[in-house]
C-alpha cells in the first residue's frame, strides 16, 4: 500500500515542482534582455518644484532618460511627432535659430549678450562646451545694500552638444529625442535649469541616481 | 481507499495548479477609504491573471468600442509598461500640496498609484504585465486590425 502510494506521489511532486518553477522559467524566457534592476549607467532627469507659498507645494519628477528616449517617439499628438516638435516660423519672429546657433557654435567662448536694465539683466554666454543663459528680474525697490532687490533668477546651463542635437532635425523642428540622447551621453552630474523666485524654486538636473535629493 | 487517495491527490493538484497559475502574475490591489461620515471603504485583491481571462468573455462589440477610444494610446501604454519593468522600486512622480499627496511609483514589478488627502485615501497597485496584456488585447481588438 505504502509503495503503491509512493508510485503516485513521486510523479505528482515532480509535476508540482515543475509547476512552481514555471514562473521563473517563463519570466526568464519573456524578458531575457531586460534587467529588473536599474543599471548604474542609467541617466536620470530630475525636476523639483518647491512652492514657497503657505501650502508649500512640492513636485518631484524622476525620469530615466533611456525610458524617455523610447517613450517619446510613441507619442504623436498635436505638434509632437516621432520625438520631434514642430514650430512655425512666425513664432520665432523671423529669427533663423539654426543660423544663430551655428554662429554661436563656431564662435570662441565668451559672452554674447549682456543686457543690464532697470527691471532685468540678461546674460547669454558660451563657456567650456556649455551654453549659459542667465536672466534676473528685479523689483522696483532696493535691498539693504542699496542694490535692486531680485524678483527672480533663472539660470540655464545646457551642453552645446545637446543644443546641437535639439536643432539637428529640419529647419522648423526640435528633435527632443536626439537632445535626450545627447544628454544621456553627457557624463557627470549637471544642473540644467535653476529658477529662484518669490513664489517658486525650480531645479532641473541630471545624474545617475533614481531618487531626487 | 486507493481511489479516494487518487481523487484527493487530483483535487489537491488542481487546487495547487490553479493557485500557482492565478497568483503567478501577481495581484491587483485596490484600497479606497473615504474619511467622511458614512464614507465607503473598498478593499479588494484580484488575481491579475483573471483580468486578461475575463476580457475574453467581454462581448466583442464592447471591446471594439473601448479599443476604438483607447487605440491611440495603447502602443504608448505598452511601451511605458514594458520600460517601467526595468525600474523596480522607483518613484517617478511625487506631488505634495498641503495635505494632498500623490505618488506614482513602481513597487517591484507593479505600478502603484497612491493618493492621500483629508477626504480619502486611494491606493492602487497593478502588475505591469497585466496592464501590458490588457493594452495588447485592446490594441488587437481596435477597429481596422
Amino acid at each position: 500500500m505504502h509503495a503503491r502510494s509512493l508510485r503516485f506521489t513521486g510523479p505528482a511532486l515532480l509535476s508540482l515542482a515543475t509547476l512552481l518553477a514555471s514562473p521563473a522559467i517563463v519570466f526568464a524566457q519573456t524578458s531575457p534582455t531586460t534587467s529588473t534592476t536599474s543599471s548604474n549607467s542609467d541617466r536620470w532627469l530630475h525636476v523639483r518644484v518647491i512652492s514657497t507659498e503657505s501650502k508649500g507645494e512640492t513636485v518631484r519628477v524622476n525620469v530615466p532618460l533611456e525610458m524617455a528616449e523610447k517613450v517619446l517617439p510613441a507619442i504623436n499628438k498635436d505638434r509632437l511627432h516621432n520625438g520631434k516638435v514642430r514650430f512655425d516660423d512666425h513664432e520665432m519672429n523671423g529669427v533663423d535659430v539654426k543660423a544663430l546657433l551655428d554662429a554661436v557654435r563656431t564662435s570662441k567662448d565668451g559672452e554674447y549678450v549682456t543686457v543690464q536694465g532697470n527691471d532685468s539683466d540678461v546674460r547669454v554666454a558660451k563657456q567650456g562646451g556649455y551654453m549659459f543663459v542667465h536672466v534676473t528680474e528685479k523689483h522696483s525697490y532696493n535691498d539693504k545694500n542699496g542694490k535692486p532687490s531680485e524678483k527672480s533668477r533663472v539660470e540655464v546651463k545646457i551642453p552645446m552638444k545637446v543644443v546641437d542635437a535639439l536643432f539637428s532635425a529640419g529647419k522648423d523642428e526640435l528633435d527632443i529625442v536626439a537632445a535626450l540622447r545627447a544628454l544621456s551621453a553627457h557624463g557627470g552630474d549637471t544642473e540644467l535649469v535653476s529658477v529662484k523666485s518669490d513664489e517658486n524654486t525650480v531645479r532641473v538636473w541630471l545624474d545617475s541616481k533614481n531618487v531626487s535629493d | 481507499m486507493m481511489i479516494l487517495a487518487k481523487l484527493g491527490l487530483g483535487v489537491a493538484s488542481s487546487i495547487v495548479f490553479a493557485s500557482v497559475y492565478t497568483f503567478r502574475e501577481g495581484v491587483i490591489r485596490v484600497d479606497v477609504d473615504e474619511h467622511r461620515d458614512g464614507g465607503s471603504h473598498v478593499h479588494f485583491w484580484v488575481p491579475a491573471a483573471a483580468v486578461p481571462m475575463a476580457m475574453h468573455f467581454v462581448p466583442k462589440e464592447h471591446l471594439r468600442e473601448a479599443a476604438s477610444h483607447a487605440s491611440e494610446f495603447m502602443p504608448l501604454v505598452q511601451i511605458v509598461t514594458k520600460e517601467l519593468r526595468r525600474y523596480p522600486d522607483t518613484t517617478f512622480v511625487d506631488v505634495e500640496d498641503g495635505n494632498d499627496h500623490v505618488r506614482v511609483s513602481t513597487v517591484g514589478t507593479k505600478l502603484q498609484i497612491d493618493v492621500v488627502n483629508p477626504q480619502e485615501n486611494v491606493h492602487v497597485a497593478v502588475p505591469l504585465t497585466t496592464v501590458n496584456d490588457v493594452a495588447a488585447q485592446l490594441a488587437a481588438n481596435a477597429p481596422g486590425i
